[in-house]
């Protein structure tokens, strides 16, 4: 019995580790750069589709926050975007 | 004679012009990169598609793509040729050299490393599939 108990107090530290640092209790994963799992190199302006998913309702450039991009990654992704939008690939707004 | 760079240019044609003035605007294209000794290395015409935005009340727009190479002079003379250009609603060229660089050299590096990191896991170099020989290795540490 006294090693069950050993083993349940075991796992709720484990727990709480996992949790740690995060704002809410909520179990949330941890994001992840997409171009660096996919080991893109260079983020090609002229491919609106690649950019339309960090391109949010309004047609501001999603925060790194948010999508979890490295920075390497959204300093490239920024550059592309703000080129796609001067060919009027992508939208500058959206109302 | 001043260095040859590599460009990308962009260019979208008002919807309302005919191909023929799709082709007149390539042929220009052309001669202005050929007088200044560059070289068109692609040409691509994407078609008409939608603009994400109204440009001189143009929703859609025929994208013309070409790959050059060639000096700063010569940017210059197109830049100025295809602002005064009445069917082109906009254009845009971005010197592309400099980052595919980068971006060859990243890639090499990558696979130095991951080679170098795989001989330093004792395991053959350049196997013919990638999974493989992980799922082999994880059984082995097992």
């Amino acid at each position: 019995m006294a090693g069950k108990r050993s083993g349940g107090r075991k796992d709720s530290k484990k727990k709480k580790d996992d949790r740690g640092g995060k704002k809410s209790g909520l179990f949330r994963r941890r994001k992840v750069c997409r171009f660096c799992v996919e080991k893109v190199d260079y983020i090609d302006y002229k491919d609106a589709r690649m950019l339309l998913p960090f391109i949010p309702e309004r047609g501001k450039i999603q925060p790194r926050r948010l999508s979890g991009t490295c920075a390497t990654h959204q300093r490239k992704l920024q550059t592309a975007i703000k080129r796609a939008r001067q060919l009027a690939l992508v939208p500058y707004v959206t109302d | 004679m001043s260095t040859l760079r590599q460009y990308e240019l962009v260019y979208i044609v008002s919807p309302n012009a005919t191909d023929e003035v799709v082709a007149e605007l390539h042929t220009q294209v052309e001669a202005i990169v050929g007088k200044f000794d560059g070289r068109i290395e692609k040409t691509e015409n994407w078609g008409k598609r939608r603009l994400a935005y109204e440009v001189n009340r143009c929703k859609e727009g025929t994208y013309v793509l070409e790959l050059l190479s060639g000096s700063g002079e010569m940017v210059t003379e197109l830049e100025r040729r295809l602002r005064v250009a009445e069917d082109v609603l906009r254009h845009l060229v971005v010197r592309v050299d400099e980052e595919l660089h980068v971006a060859e050299r990243t890639a090499t590096r990558r696979a130095e490393t991951r080679e170098r990191r795989r001989a330093a896991r004792g395991l053959p170099p350049e196997a013919p599939t990638a999974r493989a020989p992980v799922e082999a290795a994880a059984k082995e540490g097992e």
